[in-house]
């Protein structure tokens, strides 16, 4: 019941805003839930992964077909990827070189050579978390997998903002999750509570860790 | 020469029609031949038992096979790999096709943030921050620096590296720390060149059989202090069943910076000699660095500072006791397939011995400039200038100017194939 009091809270609030948004803004639909995020500075925080905490007991949509995480000059191509919990993820290996990645987070740890002529099974992460991915022959890949029990996810743009559709869905809660926020996996929230906006701003306090910068390409490193 | 220089060339060619690999397959070879015009100013080589600081010299200005190799890579399983590089080379100093590494290595996939690695083999120590690419060969330059010419001349390890990494990911992910420590038996002439030499500027590797030959010393003449040491220096031969050992140190951040530093000691007993070869006791600190700079621009640098002596311990000092430093910075930039280089180089062997007519104190410096172009990853063109300037004051024995500038134009296509 507390779910669909909050989903209609949320309608509520999006139908105040409507016609103010009608006027303020004209790039979000009414339905969709807009999220900044800025730093300690006030300064848009991009690449932070936002996603819509569903009420626990409803179940999801099904995850999308699949998602692909791929090796791109030996680095992990995206650098971060959010997934749906269940969603089939592919390595394909684009490179020339052979990759071995692995990823040792629980409980979604898993090893996979990436070799001309291997079938290379997509990795299904079953369960939410992050997952922090490694290649085993190139020490200097590092990439990360955010898997969300949610079906409303996203990644802030330059300007620091992601825009969330609101379905049917009861969400409880909106959280933010960036490996420069916190790389272990500890995700900042906000509860979608009584007369709250469709608007939500995380101002984080705490000094961001430099982005994941792979250099100038100048630099060759050993590709064995 | 005409033979092996037509064999490449069919190797070459069969190369070129193999389908391009779209992944790495479990057995990768990549066969590598670089074919140039060299022109030079300077002393006959040190390779035609002289004491010019180039591989090249007036007799060998002209087109010239400057060096091919062949690389396997075996992955025995998926944490299990077999690595064997032989070099090419149309000189004298050894067979025609000999072995420059040959080793194993294990990378357990990690069970936690350490990764452990172990070698097991013959293989370089973990010192050149140049020679990236395959078959140990360098992407910036066609020519090594001083430090990694040395490195290519005398330094092998024959024995076992014990590596543990970690990425501590309370600072973010991005940083990595390594210690490396390393055991080995072999090098124990190693250091004859940089004393009875000194330093170089080439791109030629030693090979396991290699048998590198010394300027025509006075001391190593019949009759003289030093007349049991052969005409030639075989670095990596075992003279006197002491073991070696290396410890190195690294920082990396991203692919943006890597920082080592390392301690060698072949810990050879300098007072043995074993079929022409004398045990050098050499030991040595290094230090390098490598910063990806805004605008495509890098910034490559090591230092080289130690010491080797020869011979027993009398009156305050070995026969021979020299200290040896060098240090080189590189700036690089890739602007799409084209890359220039530029290097400058700085040398010194210091003499602390009073032994008669065995003066090894040289100083010096080079430039290096090159510009490349790949054409596909196949083909590449190199354009490279270098210049070589040394005072060596035991140059004098020739009747020879002690100080000469040495240069050297070389225009190379590089030819790459792997499978």
């Amino acid at each position: 019941m507390r779910g669909i009091e909050e989903r209609n809270n949320i309608r509520a609030g999006c139908l105040a805003l409507l016609v103010a948004g009608m006027f303020l803004s004209l790039s979000a639909s009414a339905k969709d839930l807009k999220v900044t995020v800025l730093d300690a500075d006030g300064m848009p925080v991009p690449d932070v992964a936002v996603y819509l905490q569903a009420d626990k007991s409803v179940a999801l949509p099904p995850p999308a077909a699949f998602a692909v995480m791929d090796q791109v000059d030996t680095r992990f191509d995206p650098h971060f990827l959010v997934v749906q919990s269940g969603t089939e993820v592919r390595f394909p290996n684009s490179d020339v070189v052979a990759h071995h990645v692995y990823s040792f987070s629980n409980p979604n740890d898993f090893i996979l050579p990436l070799y001309k002529g291997n079938a290379h099974p997509p990795v299904t992460f079953g369960e939410s978390g992050v997952v922090i991915l490694g290649c085993n022959i190139h020490d200097q890949m590092l990439g990360y997998i955010l898997v969300v029990d949610s079906h409303a996810f996203a990644k802030t743009d330059k300007t620091g903002v992601a825009v969330l559709p609101v379905d049917d869905v009861p969400v409880t809660s909106v959280k933010i999750w960036s490996p420069r926020i916190n790389p272990k996996g500890e995700v900042l929230s906000q509860v979608i509570s009584d007369g709250v906006s469709d608007n939500f701003v995380f101002r984080l306090s705490g000094k961001l860790r430099p982005a994941h910068d792979s250099g100038s390409g100048a630099l060759k490193w050993s590709d064995y | 020469m005409v033979r092996l220089l037509v064999g490449l060339l069919a190797l070459a060619a069969s190369g070129a029609l193999m389908p391009a690999a779209a992944q790495a397959s479990r057995n990768q070879f990549s066969i590598g031949a670089d074919l140039g015009y060299v022109q030079t100013a300077g002393y006959t080589s040190w390779t035609e038992g002289f004491v010019g600081k180039l591989r090249f010299d007036d007799g060998s200005d002209g087109l010239v096979l400057s060096r091919s190799f062949i690389e396997y890579l075996g992955r025995i399983s998926d944490t299990l790999d077999a690595n064997v590089s032989a070099g090419i080379y149309a000189d004298d100093l050894g067979s025609p096709v000999d072995l420059t590494e040959a080793y194993l290595e294990w990378r357990p996939v990690p069970r936690s943030r350490n990764k452990y690695r172990i070698k097991l083999g013959a293989f370089y120590p973990r010192i050149s921050l140049e020679n990236t690419g395959a078959g140990w060969t360098s992407p910036y330059t066609l020519s090594s620096s001083t430090i990694n010419t040395w490195v290519a001349e005398e330094l092998r390890i024959f024995g076992a590296e014990f590596s543990v990494t970690r990425r501590p990911m309370a600072l973010g992910g991005n940083h990595q720390f390594g210690l490396q420590v390393a055991t080995f038996r072999g090098n124990d002439p190693t250091g004859s060149l940089l004393a009875w030499k000194g330093w170089s500027a080439h791109d030629r590797q030693s090979r396991f059989g290699d048998e590198l030959p010394l300027p025509p010393l006075p001391q190593i003449q019949p009759g003289m202090l030093f007349e049991l040491q052969d005409p030639y220096v075989a670095p990596f031969r075992e003279v006197d069943g002491r073991m070696g050992f290396y410890v190195n140190g690294e920082w990396q951040s991203g692919s943006r910076m890597l920082v080592r530093a390392m301690h060698y000691d072949n810990r050879a007993d300098p007072t043995i000699i074993e079929d022409g070869q004398y045990g050098w006791y050499t030991e040595f600190n290094h230090v390098g660095a490598q910063f990806s700079l805004p605008g495509n621009f890098a910034l490559v640098t090591q230092w080289m500072n130690g010491s080797t002596v020869m011979g027993p311990f009398v009156d305050g000092a070995h026969s021979v006791d020299v200290e040896f430093d060098s240090k080189f910075f590189m700036l690089t930039k890739t602007r799409e397939d084209n890359r220039l280089s530029l290097r400058y180089d700085n040398f010194e062997v210091t003499q602390n011995d009073q032994t008669f007519e065995d003066d090894n104190q040289e100083d010096g410096h080079v430039w290096t400039i090159t510009y490349q172009r790949a054409f596909s990853d196949r083909l590449s063109f190199a354009a490279e200038w270098l210049s070589i300037k040394t005072h060596h004051y035991g140059w004098v024995y020739y009747g020879i100017d002690p100080t000469r500038t040495e240069t050297q134009l070389q225009l190379s296509l590089r030819l790459r194939f792997s499978n």
